[in-house]
């Protein structure tokens, strides 16, 4: 009697608990600490993969997990007017953490601080060139009306996170949000918390609380999973990555290349730059030094984004044709043998120093002369954006890009254009497409993407694109969470279930 | 007394400003934050803006001239990463440096002078050459290797400790035993080789013909002289962990001034570099003060 009375007691437990299963408190560990929780920041990673969605929300949101495009977030639906402008519909009923409730001052608000000469929000970068004016028509419907027209507004309001009217245009350190999530202890060094709010206006999410701990050590971050210190690491190395019931890799929306300053001989002959491109193995990279399921790059962007173009094939590993190539230049009087200096950072992806010794080796090789410089990131940038040095040498800089925007005017402009910052050349075809492209919609914009990818890749030669790169993630047997190419990014506590 | 704190004090001054003074120009020239606080896409005009707003756009000279006034009235500027000001950032990290050292170098000290003096007590024997051999790995195995090695046996397979991070007294545990090890093992060797000298001086003999026991020859007689060069380095080890353990921090997830330091000459963010090296090195100075007076208090010879 008594043990069937057990028995069933067992039972009826174990056929409880899935309800008390499916909520609760986790622990996530970062590799780098957010040292400003800035809601106009949050485009920052740092910043963002504590804040974004999470305590501070956008009007849109960009579906990584499916193909919805932009989907609602703070605005329910949004349509063009005959004048180009934008008009959005917001979502009524929602309040920010501090009891104040969401309308269409608030959104003008952040937008204005977003673009104010009182901070230095980083946001506004995604808005250069383009002036935006936002109109609040009533108090749940604003416009914004853009110069040069904007086809992908919605998608840039993915970036832009909304605050209340009555936030100061200075920065802030306690950010108030409409998300499901209020920061509730921010001890600087140690731990962030936010936890969830039962005013939220969607559903509630399963993750009640979320403790931040940072951990620079990817072996120290793996341990932490595995000890139950922490649920949850988005980024380990891939050498803990051993365990494959909680271990796995994920396309990280970072692409490795080698930037060229075609200003400079011998890299101003496009048979030079696709020496380069030929001279090295990338095949020979994965598995070895870089991970397995990286994928070799033909775009600056990775494949899920709009106008990734799959006929761009990789260049083929061609020693002997890179020679060729280098022969035919040299009999037209280009000094080929001019040293050429790869300029990489330390510690800028893992494996940095290994893959730029193998990629100068293989140049020199094919008869290049390769002179490899590792720089902090300070003195990296100074090499990587304009203004470049005057009376400078031929130059490649080795630099790791990331887009997980789903649309390449994130990064075209700025690697490509005659005026983008990291461009290293000057083409009236690729401006031209550029801008075309900016303004188009729908299959057009794909189309002239995909047209440029293919015309920069074959034509221009422009750069070495080398590898877009995966990261490796622990993640606890308790929780149901798969890392997305957005996750570098935003980490959205929503999205993680509890089992 | 006073006068020898006094002309310390001015000596040590007169460096610190001269270093504050080179940290600020040198920091200055070899970056510029506005790239590093910006994405690498941020327009000129934000670059721009960012630099106007913290001053950064003056000529060095008015900049200089500016951060001065501000120093000498206690205002040490706001982090340009962290919106707060930079001492505030500074003092909070620092705290922490101070326990870890001052918890360790006392660990290290009370046991380096025991195993040193045992050593030495039979000089050549089976303790010594333990001790010996010991010590010289202690002194030569490197940090970053124990740490990692410490978490995975006692958190990972022995669960017995927490990897990382802070929050209860366990937490300290891995951190200060891996940085005793290092100075424990230099220090047992420099115990051990004063010891040795003073085991055979003239006074020990005296004192072991009256008849005097082990343990006071040791601990009383030969160990107050044999302190003069130990304390020297006990205080160049302070020093190290005073600026700041930068490998145990980085790996314990310790939030000390020397990661701080780091990541802020990394980020070039100017005021928190340098409010860390007024604070560390107004720390080193009073340290070596105190090691001065206890000199003094040692050997009679020196005070008078």
């Amino acid at each position: 009697m008594k043990k069937l009375f057990v028995l069933s007691a067992l039972m009826l437990s174990s056929a409880l608990s899935p309800a008390f299963a499916g909520s609760g408190p986790i622990k996530i560990v970062l590799a780098e600490e957010a040292d400003l929780l800035e809601p106009c920041m949050a485009t920052r990673s740092n910043i963002g993969r504590v804040i974004m969605q999470n305590v501070s929300e956008t009007l849109t949101e960009l579906d990584v997990r499916g193909d919805k495009g932009v989907m609602p977030r703070l605005a329910e639906k949004w349509e063009q007017n005959e004048d180009g402008s934008w008009r959005f519909h917001l979502r009524q009923g929602v309040k920010f953490s501090d009891g104040t409730t969401f309308d269409a001052k608030d959104v003008k608000h952040s937008f204005d601080r977003i673009m104010s000469e009182k901070n230095t929000c980083e946001s506004r970068r995604y808005f250069g060139g383009i002036t935006v004016t936002p109109a609040v028509v009533d108090d749940y419907t604003i416009d914004f009306s853009a110069d040069p027209v904007q086809p992908i507004l919605p998608l840039l309001m993915s970036l832009v996170t909304i605050v209340p009217e009555e936030t100061p245009l200075e920065f802030i350190r306690e950010p108030v949000g409409t998300g499901p999530y209020k920061l509730t202890n921010w001890t600087p060094g140690q731990q962030i918390v936010l936890t969830s709010r039962d005013d939220y206006w969607g559903t509630k999410p399963e993750v009640t609380e979320a403790t931040y701990l940072f951990r620079a050590d990817p072996s120290v971050r793996a341990a932490m999973v595995q000890t139950g210190e922490a649920d949850l690491s988005p980024s380990i190395s891939q050498l803990d990555a051993t365990n494959p019931a909680t271990d796995f890799s994920y396309l990280d929306s970072e692409t490795v290349y080698l930037r060229i300053d075609h200003n400079i001989e011998p890299l101003n002959d496009v048979r030079v730059r696709r020496a380069l491109n030929i001279a090295i193995d990338r095949q020979a990279f994965l598995g070895t030094l870089v991970p397995d399921s990286a994928l070799l790059a033909t775009a600056i962007v990775p494949p899920p984004t709009l106008g990734w173009n799959p006929d761009v094939k990789v260049f083929p590993y061609d020693p002997e044709g890179a020679k060729k190539l280098l022969e035919e230049a040299k009999a037209d009087g280009v000094k080929v043998e001019t040293p050429i200096t790869i300029i990489a950072r330390s510690a800028n992806f893992p494996n940095v120093t290994e893959i730029m010794e193998a990629i100068q080796a293989q140049l020199q090789e094919v008869g290049f002369k390769v002179d490899l410089k590792f720089v902090e990131v300070a003195e990296h940038e100074q090499y990587y954006s304009k203004p470049f040095k005057e009376g400078r040498g031929p130059q490649i800089v080795a630099a790791m890009h990331d887009n997980s925007k789903g649309d390449p005017s994130f990064s075209m402009f700025f690697k490509y254009a005659t005026d983008g910052t990291q461009s290293g050349f000057s083409d009236p075809k690729v401006d031209d497409l550029i801008k075309r492209a900016s303004a188009a919609v729908g299959d057009e914009r794909a189309k002239l993407w995909s047209e440029l990818i293919a015309y920069v890749h074959d034509d221009v030669v422009a750069d070495v694109l080398l590898f877009h790169m995966v990261g490796f993630s622990r993640v606890s047997e308790r929780l149901d969470f798969k890392p997305t190419m957005a996750t570098n990014g935003t980490l959205q506590l929503s999205e993680i279930k509890i089992k | 007394m006073l006068k020898f704190v006094r002309t310390r004090a001015v000596a040590s001054l007169i460096s610190l400003v001269g270093l504050l003074v080179m940290v600020f120009f040198l920091s200055r020239l070899t970056g510029d934050p506005a790239a590093l606080f910006l994405p690498v896409e941020a327009s000129a005009e934000m670059k721009e803006q960012f630099r106007e707003l913290h001053g950064l756009n003056d000529p060095l000279l008015v900049q200089f001239t500016r951060y001065v006034g501000d120093v000498v009235t206690g205002d040490f500027g706001e982090s340009l990463r962290k919106a707060r000001p930079a001492l505030d950032v500074v003092l909070e990290a620092f705290t922490w440096t101070l326990w870890l050292a001052v918890i360790t170098m006392t660990l290290v000290a009370g046991a380096a002078i025991v195993v040193g003096s045992l050593a030495a007590f039979r000089a050549g024997g089976f303790f010594d050459r333990l001790a010996s051999v010991i010590s010289l790995i202690g002194a030569s195995v490197p940090d970053f290797w124990i740490a990692i090695v410490a978490i995975v046996v006692f958190s990972v397979n022995l669960a017995w400790l927490p990897t990382s991070g802070t929050g209860s007294l366990l937490h300290w545990i891995l951190p200060i035993a891996v940085l005793f090890i290092r100075p424990f093992g230099i220090i047992v060797q420099v115990v051990r080789g004063s010891m040795i000298g003073a085991l055979s001086s003239a006074y020990v003999k005296t004192a072991r013909a009256k008849g005097v026991k082990s343990g006071p020859i040791i601990f009383v007689h030969a160990l107050r002289n044999a302190m003069l060069p130990v304390i020297t380095v006990l205080g160049d080890q302070a020093a190290s962990l005073l600026n700041g353990a930068v490998i145990v921090e980085t790996i314990f997830g310790f939030p000390g001034v020397g990661k701080l330091m780091i990541d802020s000459i990394l980020q070039r963010d100017f005021n928190v570099v340098l409010a860390a090296i007024l604070v560390t090195a107004l720390a080193i100075f009073v340290m070596n003060l105190l090691i001065d007076l206890a000199y003094a208090l040692l050997d009679p010879r020196i005070r008078h």
